[in-house]
Order: structure tokens, then C-alpha cells, then sequence
């Protein structure tokens, strides 16, 4: 379960969401989708590639732009959301239970790396 | 600093996500792009498009300063008539594609892109030298609100509009006892009007637009779905689909410029030439084949080679595909039904050649 309180978001507004097995969630925030639009494509990277945080790994298009999302951590994907990638307008619906992006295994220095990552709310507030 | 249109408050009233475009706070969209789309389609939609640039040209000279200075005939503009043109420079580019309306006998009014009105200014006024004529630039004095869709008549109608009107007019007229000057126009492949108003009265036409329009489904529209309903018609944007290094015959608007005009105007050598020989690129629709959306920029290759360049993509609300405009080069292999490919972060896409406009067009509205 993704829990907003749970998250750390990165500034580009992607999120990171522990799953408590030594594997993370990351998709985009709310406000993210929000500042989108309407999502048409989404492609997303294969099962096994290796990113390191800062990293293009993915890419979100709206109605108007295409936009690539990076790397909050760095990881190995191991599991990608086909739903998100087969009916993208999900990430408006839902970008947390239903429009997460990929689940990863942790392969940097986790403390060090989420040092300027936001906690939700913090993060929340940085955007007023 | 970025400019705001008289309507700014009522925009923002609707909750209206803004953007800055050609140097304007516009709204890209209120609800959803894909939702507003489908609004002007199927209903009908509002538009602020009082960005655009209104001038007004008058004088002894207007008729020949501005057949001097378009492809079009202007002599053979009627009274409360409408033609589609393009300002040229010497060489046959595109300074501008414009809408000229003749007012009266020595009046004219050139509807210009909001990008493009320095430019158009100085060009005109260069080119009026020896010309008796008056070049007055009154973008700042009005607001230009479009009403557009298969239910815009009927509003309209609501509205109390007097009189009937064919596409590529325009009337004066009198809408909730403001007065407004109406042209059946539009840059959505639909039936629809644009109103210009003073500024004074924008706010108060736009709410009684929004009133009368309701049991016509009326929404107001932003930008984002402008430029998609735009496109689904192969209706061209300055700046992305058209420039000085484009002529018009490249640029496929040979269907705007008569081939019999005696005068001289700007670029007429290079125009005549290409009219006869086709110009050194091409514009063509593309229909994607996969998932994959081409934008503005991103290259093509036909058989390996690298043939030309995207200028407007998309995806269409209406055709659940992909499609873009594209230049390439004039080789007569790469025609309707031939498959390029476009360059999409270094993968290459199959995209097949469509014709243009995308969709049916229902904006010819004849008495």
C-alpha cells in the first residue's frame, strides 16, 4: 500500500515508496500528473536495466510534451507497471495504488542518496 | 513582462491552468485537454484568443499596399469578404500567415499571429513607401473571443445575431447591445465565428456567451486544445509550421494563391517558379503506426536517409492515433500511403503518409 505519508519525493516530482522487503516503489506525485495534463504515453525501461540515481529512465507524454522522468535512487528494475504503459490516462486517475511506474532493488548508498529527497508533506509545502 | 488579455480574472475564475505563449499569460487548459477537444467537436467551445494581433489598414492606396504585399488578389476582395493570405518576403518566405477582411471601400482590417506582430509592423510599414496608406496596429484596443463548434449557429442565433452569414465574412453587428464585428471563421475545422470586441466589453460578452451557450454544451477552451484541434484540420502554426525559410507552395497553401495575379507582390519570382516546379521540401501529414507520438523537431527518414523534419505532433482525440506534420523533401516517392520513419529518442518509428486535413473539415458554411 502507498501511503502519501510514506514517500520521499525527489524536486523533479518523481516518488520513491519503501516496500519494506529491501524493494521501492517510485512513480510520480500528484502534482506531477496534475501539472501534465491529460497522459497519453508512457514507456518505461525493461525488467533488469540498472540506473543510477539522476538517471533518464523513463518517459511520460501528455497531450502537449513529452517529458522524462529520473531516477530518485539508484537501482535495478524489477517489475514494471504494463497497466500504466497499456492505458496511461491511469497516472491521472491514480499515480500512487494504480499509476506507480516501476519497482526497483536499492544498488546505491540508500542514506546518502535520499539525503535531498522530501518527505510528502514537506515536499507539498515546497510547491506553495 | 508577460501580457494578460482583458479576459486574465475570468480565466482564472475557471480555474484555468496558464501558460506563457508568444509572450501572453494564455489558458492551456481548464479541465482537459482531451475533454475540451472533444467539447469543440461534438458541441461547442469558447475561446480568448485576444492575444492575436488586429490592424486595421486604410487609405487611397490600401487595396494595392496590400496586394503588394500577399500572394492573394486582393482586388478581388469583396466588401465584407474574408481570404486567407501570407505575408512573403523577397524570396517567397513566411513572414506571417494572415486572415484580411475588407471593412470598406478603403478599409481593411489583417488579423495577424501574436508572434508574429513586430515583425508584420515593420514589414508593412517598409513596404509602404509611396503608398498613401494607414497602417494602425489596434491589437491593444481589442479582445477576439471564438466561438466554435457544430452548436456555435445556434448560439449565435441565440445570442440575437440579425443577419446570416457565409464562411469568410464579416459583419458588424450587435450582441447584448455591445458592438462586435463578426466573422465566420475559425482555426478548428469547424463551423464557428470569431467576435472582435473592445476591450471594455470582452468580460461582459465572454459571461453572456458562456449563459446563452449553456444548453448548447458550451465550455470555455484553452490553448492545448486550440493546437490539437488545429492540427487534426492541417490547419499550419507560425513558428512551427511555417517560417521565413518556407515558402508557401512548400508549406502546401498553393491552393491559396491564384495563379493569374498581374501584379507584382513580394517573392512572386520564387512562388511563380515553385508553383510550376514544386518548391525544395514538402509538407505531408503522418499517421504513426505504433503507440509512439512525433513532436516538433524530432527528424524523418524515408529508405535510411534522413528526409526532412516534424513540425507539429500529436496525438488526435478524435482518430485515436498519432499525427503529425512533417517537412520532407520533395522526392515524388514520398507521397500518400509511402511509410517513413521518425527518429524518437534514437529508435526509429513507422509513421505512414496521410492525406491532409487528418479529419473532415465542416467549417464551409454556404447561404
Amino acid at each position: 500500500m502507498i501511503m502519501p505519508e510514506n514517500l520521499l519525493c525527489s524536486k523533479s516530482h518523481e516518488y520513491v515508496s519503501d516496500n519494506g522487503n529491501n524493494t521501492f516503489t517510485i512513480g510520480l506525485t500528484d502534482y506531477a500528473v496534475e501539472q501534465l495534463g491529460d497522459i497519453v504515453f508512457l514507456e518505461l525501461p525493461e525488467v533488469g536495466s540498472e540506473f543510477k540515481k539522476g538517471d533518464t529512465f523513463a518517459t511520460v507524454e501528455s497531450v502537449k510534451a513529452a517529458s522524462e522522468i529520473y531516477m530518485p535512487v539508484s537501482g535495478k528494475i524489477i517489475e514494471t507497471n504494463e497497466a500504466a504503459v497499456e492505458t496511461p490516462e491511469i497516472l491521472n486517475e491514480d499515480c500512487f495504488e494504480k499509476g506507480w511506474l516501476v519497482k526497483i532493488e536499492p544498488t546505491g548508498n540508500l542514506e546518502t542518496e535520499q539525503a535531498d529527497l522530501l518527505e510528502y508533506e514537506d515536499y507539498k509545502e515546497e510547491l506553495e | 513582462m508577460t501580457k494578460e488579455t482583458f479576459l486574465h480574472d475570468k480565466h482564472i475564475a475557471l480555474g484555468a491552468k496558464m501558460v506563457d505563449f508568444a509572450g501572453w499569460s494564455m489558458p492551456v487548459q481548464y479541465t482537459s485537454i482531451i475533454e475540451e477537444h472533444k467539447t469543440v467537436r461534438e458541441k461547442v467551445g469558447l475561446f480568448d484568443v485576444s492575444h492575436m494581433g488586429e490592424v486595421f489598414v486604410s487609405g487611397k492606396d490600401a487595396m494595392e499596399f496590400l496586394n503588394k504585399i500577399v500572394p492573394q488578389d486582393i482586388t478581388k476582395l469583396n466588401y465584407e469578404k474574408a481570404v486567407y493570405c501570407q505575408l512573403t518576403n523577397e524570396n517567397g518566405g513566411l513572414i506571417d500567415d494572415l486572415i484580411i477582411y475588407k471593412l470598406g471601400i478603403l478599409e481593411y482590417l489583417v488579423i495577424c499571429n501574436a508572434s508574429r506582430i513586430d515583425e508584420d509592423l515593420n514589414w508593412m510599414v517598409r513596404n509602404s513607401k509611396g503608398f498613401d496608406v494607414k497602417i494602425d496596429n489596434q491589437s491593444h484596443n481589442y479582445s477576439l473571443l471564438a466561438v466554435q463548434g457544430p452548436n456555435a449557429d445556434e448560439l449565435m442565433r441565440k445570442l440575437g445575431l440579425s443577419t446570416h452569414q457565409e464562411s469568410f465574412t464579416i459583419k458588424p453587428d450587435k450582441i447584448a447591445g455591445i458592438k462586435v464585428l463578426v466573422s465566420r471563421t475559425g482555426y478548428t475545422g469547424e463551423d464557428g465565428y470569431e467576435i472582435l470586441v473592445e476591450n471594455k466589453n470582452s468580460e461582459y460578452l465572454w459571461d453572456k456567451i458562456l449563459e446563452a451557450g449553456n444548453e448548447f454544451g458550451v465550455k470555455p477552451i484553452g490553448l492545448g486544445a486550440r493546437d490539437t484541434l488545429r492540427l487534426e484540420a492541417a490547419l499550419h502554426l507560425y513558428g512551427n509550421d511555417l517560417d521565413e525559410n518556407t515558402t508557401p507552395v512548400e508549406a502546401g497553401l498553393s491552393w491559396s494563391i491564384p495563379k493569374d495575379k498581374k501584379e507584382y507582390y513580394n517573392g512572386k519570382e520564387v512562388i511563380e517558379e515553385q508553383l510550376k516546379n514544386g518548391g525544395r521540401k514538402k509538407l505531408v501529414g503522418l499517421k504513426m503506426l505504433d503507440k509512439s507520438i512525433a513532436r516538433h523537431e524530432y527528424e524523418v527518414y524515408y529508405k535510411g536517409e534522413k528526409t526532412g523534419v516534424i513540425t507539429s505532433g500529436a496525438p488526435s482525440p478524435m482518430l485515436g492515433a498519432n499525427i503529425a506534420l512533417a517537412y520532407v523533401n520533395n522526392n515524388d516517392e514520398i507521397c500518400t500511403g509511402a511509410i517513413v520513419q521518425v527518429m524518437i529518442r534514437e529508435k526509429l518509428h513507422d509513421a505512414e503518409i496521410v492525406k491532409r486535413p487528418f479529419i473532415q473539415k465542416r467549417n464551409k458554411v454556404k447561404i
